[in-house]
C-alpha cells in the first residue's frame, strides 16, 4: 500500500493494567470498506476511538493523511463517527442534529440549513427534519446519525456497531444503504462490529481481533476459506476444527491422525509426530447415507438440524464425540430420509482441509 | 481542575472555615463582652463541669433518639403500603407530595402546631365535643415530639418507601411461597433487605431532631433546654460565643460518632449477608 | 383474598392519617389566616382578610420580602453554579480524594443549622462580612448547593455517555460542547435546581437570623413575631411563605420530571 489514508504503527493502548490494543500495525486504504471484527473487549472499539482521537495511544504512532495524529484533539480531526448508541442530541430536532457539526465549525446558518436539508433528503427522511429525535423510529434515527456524520463530507467515516440495536430485517436494509453510500461517496468506511454477517456482507477487507491483537487481515473470502489460526477458524463459526498429530507424509498430502480417524490435508512442512490442527468449512462437507469412496470420511450420528432460509445446518457427532457441522440446501437434505439419531457419512476433499497456524 | 478549584476554595472558605473557626473560638476568652484570641480551656472546663450542660446533653440525646424511633415506627406501615401495595404512579405522587412539606417552612408549620395544640386550640376543642380534655400538650415532651415529627416524618416516609420499593419483589414472593406469614416476611425479609436504607433514614431523623431548636423551644417550652437551645441562649443573650462553641463542638462530636456507628452498622450487615 | 382487601383499606387509611399529620399545619395555617379570631380554634370565627391587610400595610414585612427575594434568588444562582460544577466534575472525572471532595459539598445539610449559624456568624464577622445581605447569601449558597448538585447529578446520569464524545467528534471544542450539549441537556435540572435552592433559602431562618444583622428576611420576621405572642399575622405571612415555597418546589419537581425540552432557540 503506497499511500494509505490512515495507519497504525506499533500502537499499544493500555488502561491501567488492562491491555486494550497490543502492537497494532494496520494500514487503511483510501476508499475501502474496512470492517474490524471481534468479540467484546477485543480492542476493536478502542482502535476506532483512537482514530477519532477519543483515546490516545500509549505508545506507537497513528497517521491520518500522512500527518501524525497522536496529539490532535478529537474536535480538530475530521473523523466523524456513527455511535452504537447513535448519540443523537435528544434536545435537538433531526435537522439541528445534522447541522451540529457545521455549527461547531462556524458554517453560516443558511448554508447549514441547505446542506442539512440536502442530506436529510438524500437519506429519505426529509419529511422528519423538524421532528424530535424521540419521535423517530430506530431506522430513521440511524439515518439521522449517518446524515449528521456525512454532511461534513469527511474522507473517512467511523462506525461503531451502528446496527446492533436494530431488528434483523432493518439490519439487512441498512446494510444495503451503507454499502451503496460508501460506493457512491467513494470515502473510507471503518466499521466495527461483532457480527460476522455484517462484516462479511459489506466489507472489502476484514480485520479480526482478539485480546488486543490482530489475528488476520484479509478479504471476507480469505478469512472464510483460509483462517489464519484456530481462533479465527472458531470465530468465523462455520468451520469444523480437527486436531491431531502428523502421521506420515504422502505424495501431495499429509496424513493426520485424530481421534475421529486419519485424514489427509494439503502438504505442510511438519515432522511426523508434530501436533497439527485443520479446519474444514461446513459448506464443503458432503453428506451421504452409504459409505462414500473418499479419502476423508467419518461416520456420524445426526444430532439436529437448523434451518435458515433454504440453507440447513446439520449437526452431527462422530463415535469419539467430535462434533461436526455441515451446510447444505434443504432439497439436498430432503433426498435422504433422516432424523435425529440416523447414521450418516461425512466426507470432504483433501484440498478443502485448511491447516491452521500455531496449532 | 478548572471545575474543582473554585468549588474547593469556596467550600473551604465558607464551610470548613467557619466550622474550624468555631472549634478555635471554643478556646477563646471573653473579656469585657469582647472575644479575645487565646488558647485556654476555661470555656470547656466551665461548660463540662456544669450539671445543666450534662442534663441538657442526655435529654437531647434521649429525646432525639425517641423522635427518630417514633418517626421510623410511624412511617413504616405507610412506607410499606406505598412500596408494596400502591401502584408505581401512586407511589411517585405520594413522594411528590411529601417532598413539598419537607422543603417548606418548618418554622411556620411549628407555629401552626402551636395554635392547633394550645389549651383552647383545635384539638382540645374537638376533644371537648367528645367530653374529653382539655389536655396540656404544649410545653411538654409530647409537644416537642410533634414538632420533631413535623420535621422528620415526611423524610422518613420518603426514604423508607424508596428503600423498600427497591427490594426485588420475587424475594418477598419467594418468602411467602415458602410459608412465611405476612408479619414474618416483613420482619425477616423486607426489613433486612431494606436495612441499609432504613438505618440511613433513622440517622437522618436523629440528626434533624438533635439539631433542631424550634420544636423544643416553641412546643416544648424549653423547660428542659436541649443543646441547640443552650447554644441559642448563650449566643443571643449572653454574647458568650466561646461557650456556645463548646456546646456546638460537643454536638458535632456526638453527631459524628452516631453517624459513623450507624453507617458502619448499616454496611457491616450488608457485607456479611 | 377478602383479607387482602381489608388490609388494603387499613393501609390506605393509615397512609391518609400520616399525610393528614404532615399537611395539617399547612392547611390550618391557610384556614386560620382568613379567620377573624385572635386566637383561632373551632368553631371558626368569621371570614376575614384583616391579617393580610395588616401585613400588607407593614413596611417591615415588605422590606423583609424584598430581602428574601434578593437572598433566595442570589443564593439559588450561586448554589446552582456550585452544584453544576461539582456534579459535572463528579460525572466527568476520576481523581484522588474524590470522596473527600464530594463530602466537602454534600455535607452542609447534615450539620445542624444552629451550629452552622453560630459558625457562620463567628467566621463572617471575623472576615468583616457579617450583618449584610451578602453574608446570608454566602451562607445559603453553601447550605443549598448540595440540593442543586444532587438534582443536576441525577440528570447527568441520564445522559448517554457518548453524547459528549459525539460533540467533540463533530468538531465541538470543550467549551462549545459545554454550551451546546451539556448545558442544554441539563437545562431542566438546572431550572429545577434553581427552584429547589431558592425554596430552601427562602425558608431558612436559623442562619439568616444569626448573620443577618438588621437585614431581616421573611422567616426572621416570623421568628421575631412568634417570639412575642400568638399573632394571627403569622398565619397570613406563613400562608404567603408556603405559597412561594410550594410553587418553587412543585416547579422544581415538574421540571425535573419533564426530561425532554426543546432547544432554546
Amino acid at each position: 500500500m503506497a499511500n494509505p489514508l490512515a495507519s497504525f504503527t506499533n500502537v499499544h493502548k493500555r488502561f491501567g493494567d488492562f491491555v486494550a490494543v497490543e502492537n497494532m500495525n494496520l494500514e487503511i486504504e483510501r476508499g475501502e470498506f474496512l470492517a474490524i471484527m471481534g468479540s467484546s473487549g477485543c480492542g476493536k472499539t478502542t482502535t476506532l476511538r483512537m482514530l477519532a482521537g477519543l483515546d490516545a495511544p500509549t505508545s506507537g504512532d497513528i497517521h491520518i493523511g500522512g500527518v501524525r495524529m497522536n496529539d490532535v484533539k478529537p474536535h480538530e480531526r475530521d473523523t466523524p463517527m456513527v455511535w452504537q448508541s447513535l448519540a443523537l442530541f435528544p434536545f435537538l430536532s433531526a435537522r439541528e442534529n445534522v447541522e451540529f457539526g457545521m455549527k461547531m465549525r462556524g458554517v453560516d446558518a443558511p448554508t447549514r440549513r441547505r446542506r442539512a436539508t440536502e442530506w436529510l433528503d438524500r437519506m429519505e427522511i426529509g419529511e422528519f427534519a423538524e421532528r424530535d429525535i424521540s419521535t423517530l423510529s430506530g431506522g430513521q434515527r440511524q439515518r439521522v446519525a449517518l446524515a449528521r456524520s456525512l454532511v461534513m463530507e469527511p474522507e473517512m467515516l467511523l462506525l461503531d456497531e451502528p446496527l446492533s440495536a436494530l431488528d434483523a430485517n432493518l439490519v439487512i436494509r441498512m446494510q444495503a444503504v451503507l454499502t451503496q453510500l460508501q460506493r457512491e461517496l467513494g470515502i473510507t468506511f471503518v466499521y466495527v462490529t461483532h457480527s460476522q454477517s455484517e462484516a462479511f456482507a459489506m466489507a472489502d477487507r476484514v480485520v479480526i481481533m482478539s485480546q488486543g491483537r490482530i489475528d488476520q487481515i484479509g478479504t471476507p473470502k480469505d478469512i472464510y476459506r483460509a483462517p489464519a489460526n484456530r481462533f479465527v477458524a472458531e470465530f468465523v463459526g462455520r468451520n469444523n476444527i480437527l486436531s491431531g498429530v502428523v502421521d506420515r507424509h504422502d505424495a501431495g498430502a499429509v496424513q493426520v491422525r485424530t481421534a475421529s480417524g486419519v485424514f489427509s490435508v494439503p502438504p505442510v512442512s511438519a515432522d511426523a509426530g508434530a501436533e497439527l490442527a485443520f479446519a474444514v468449512s461446513a459448506d464443503l462437507v458432503t453428506l451421504s447415507v452409504s459409505e462414500p469412496d473418499a479419502p476423508n470420511r467419518v461416520r456420524c450420528t445426526l444430532l439436529s438440524e437448523e434451518f435458515i432460509g433454504s440453507v440447513v445446518t446439520v449437526f452431527c457427532e462422530s463415535a469419539d464425540g467430535q462434533e461436526f457441522k455441515l451446510q447444505l440446501q434443504e432439497r439436498e437434505l430432503n433426498q435422504h430420509d433422516l432424523k435425529s439419531g440416523s447414521h450418516v457419512w461425512l466426507s470432504w476433499r483433501t484440498e478443502d482441509a485448511h491447516v491452521l497456524d500455531g496449532s | 481542575m478548572t471545575w474543582r478549584l473554585p468549588i474547593i476554595l469556596w467550600q473551604l472558605l465558607f464551610f470548613v472555615g467557619p466550622l474550624l473557626f468555631m472549634v478555635a473560638i471554643s478556646f477563646y476568652l471573653v473579656k469585657n463582652y469582647r472575644m479575645t484570641e487565646a488558647f485556654e480551656f476555661v470555656n470547656w472546663q466551665k461548660m463540662l463541669s456544669r450539671n445543666y450542660f450534662w442534663d441538657s446533653y442526655w435529654y437531647t440525646l434521649f429525646i432525639a433518639s425517641l423522635s427518630a424511633l417514633f418517626a421510623m415506627l410511624i412511617a413504616f406501615p405507610a412506607a410499606y403500603a406505598l412500596a408494596f401495595r400502591a401502584s408505581e404512579s401512586t407511589r411517585r405522587f405520594a413522594i411528590f407530595l411529601l417532598i413539598i412539606p419537607f422543603f417548606s417552612s418548618y418554622l411556620v408549620r411549628t407555629f401552626s402546631w402551636y395554635v392547633i395544640l394550645a389549651e383552647s386550640g383545635v384539638v382540645n376543642a374537638a376533644l371537648g365535643y367528645l367530653g374529653l380534655g382539655p389536655f396540656k400538650m404544649l410545653n411538654t415532651h409530647f409537644g416537642t415530639l410533634v414538632g420533631y415529627l413535623t420535621l422528620t416524618l415526611p423524610l422518613a416516609v420518603i426514604l423508607q418507601t424508596v428503600s423498600m420499593a427497591n427490594i426485588d419483589r420475587t424475594l418477598v414472593e419467594a418468602a411467602r411461597n415458602l410459608g412465611c406469614t405476612p408479619f414474618a416476611t416483613v420482619w425477616r425479609v423486607v426489613v433486612p433487605l431494606a436495612s441499609t436504607g432504613l438505618i440511613v433514614a433513622m440517622l437522618f431523623c436523629f440528626i434533624l431532631s438533635f439539631g433542631d431548636f424550634v420544636a423544643p423551644f416553641y412546643l416544648g417550652g424549653s423547660q428542659e433546654p436541649t443543646l441547640p437551645i443552650l447554644i441559642l441562649d448563650t449566643t443571643k443573650s449572653g454574647q458568650q460565643w466561646p461557650r456556645a462553641a463548646v456546646v456546638a463542638v460537643m454536638m458535632m462530636v456526638t453527631l459524628f460518632a452516631v453517624a459513623f456507628a450507624a453507617i458502619a452498622f448499616a454496611y457491616r450487615k450488608r457485607a456479611t449477608r | 383474598m377478602n383479607r387482602v382487601r381489608v388490609s388494603n383499606w387499613v393501609f390506605a387509611a393509615y397512609v391518609l392519617a400520616v399525610f393528614s399529620f404532615v399537611f395539617a399545619p399547612i392547611l390550618f395555617s391557610l384556614v386560620f389566616s382568613f379567620n377573624s379570631q385572635r386566637f383561632p380554634t373551632i368553631p371558626l370565627g368569621d371570614f376575614s382578610t384583616e391579617w393580610y391587610a395588616k401585613i400588607f400595610a407593614d413596611p417591615d414585612v415588605w422590606e423583609a420580602a424584598l430581602n428574601s427575594l434578593i437572598v433566595s434568588a442570589s443564593a439559588a444562582v450561586l448554589a446552582t453554579f456550585l452544584g453544576f460544577c461539582t456534579a459535572y466534575s463528579d460525572y466527568r472525572y476520576n481523581f484522588r480524594f474524590k470522596g473527600l471532595y464530594l463530602a466537602l459539598i454534600l455535607l452542609p445539610p447534615t450539620i445542624p443549622l444552629i451550629i452552622m449559624a453560630l459558625a457562620m456568624l463567628a467566621w463572617l464577622s471575623k472576615l468583616g462580612l457579617s450583618g449584610q445581605l451578602w453574608s446570608i447569601i454566602i451562607a445559603h449558597s453553601v447550605l443549598t448547593a448540595p440540593f442543586a448538585m444532587a438534582v443536576i447529578r441525577l440528570r447527568l446520569n441520564q445522559m448517554d455517555p457518548d453524547l459528549e464524545s459525539a460533540a467533540w467528534n463533530l468538531g465541538g471544542s470543550e467549551w462549545q460542547t459545554m454550551r451546546h450539549v451539556i448545558l442544554p441537556f441539563c437545562r431542566p435540572a438546572i431550572v429545577s435546581a434553581l427552584c429547589l435552592a431558592a425554596a430552601v433559602s427562602f425558608d431558612e431562618f436559623a442562619v439568616a437570623w444569626f448573620v443577618s444583622g438588621l437585614n431581616k428576611t421573611v422567616p426572621v420576621i416570623i421568628l421575631e413575631i412568634v417570639q412575642g405572642n400568638i399573632d394571627p399575622q403569622v398565619n397570613a405571612i406563613g400562608t404567603f411563605v408556603f405559597l412561594v415555597s410550594i410553587t418553587l418546589i412543585v416547579l422544581a419537581q415538574v421540571f425535573f420530571i419533564s426530561r425532554r425540552v426543546k432547544d432554546p432557540r
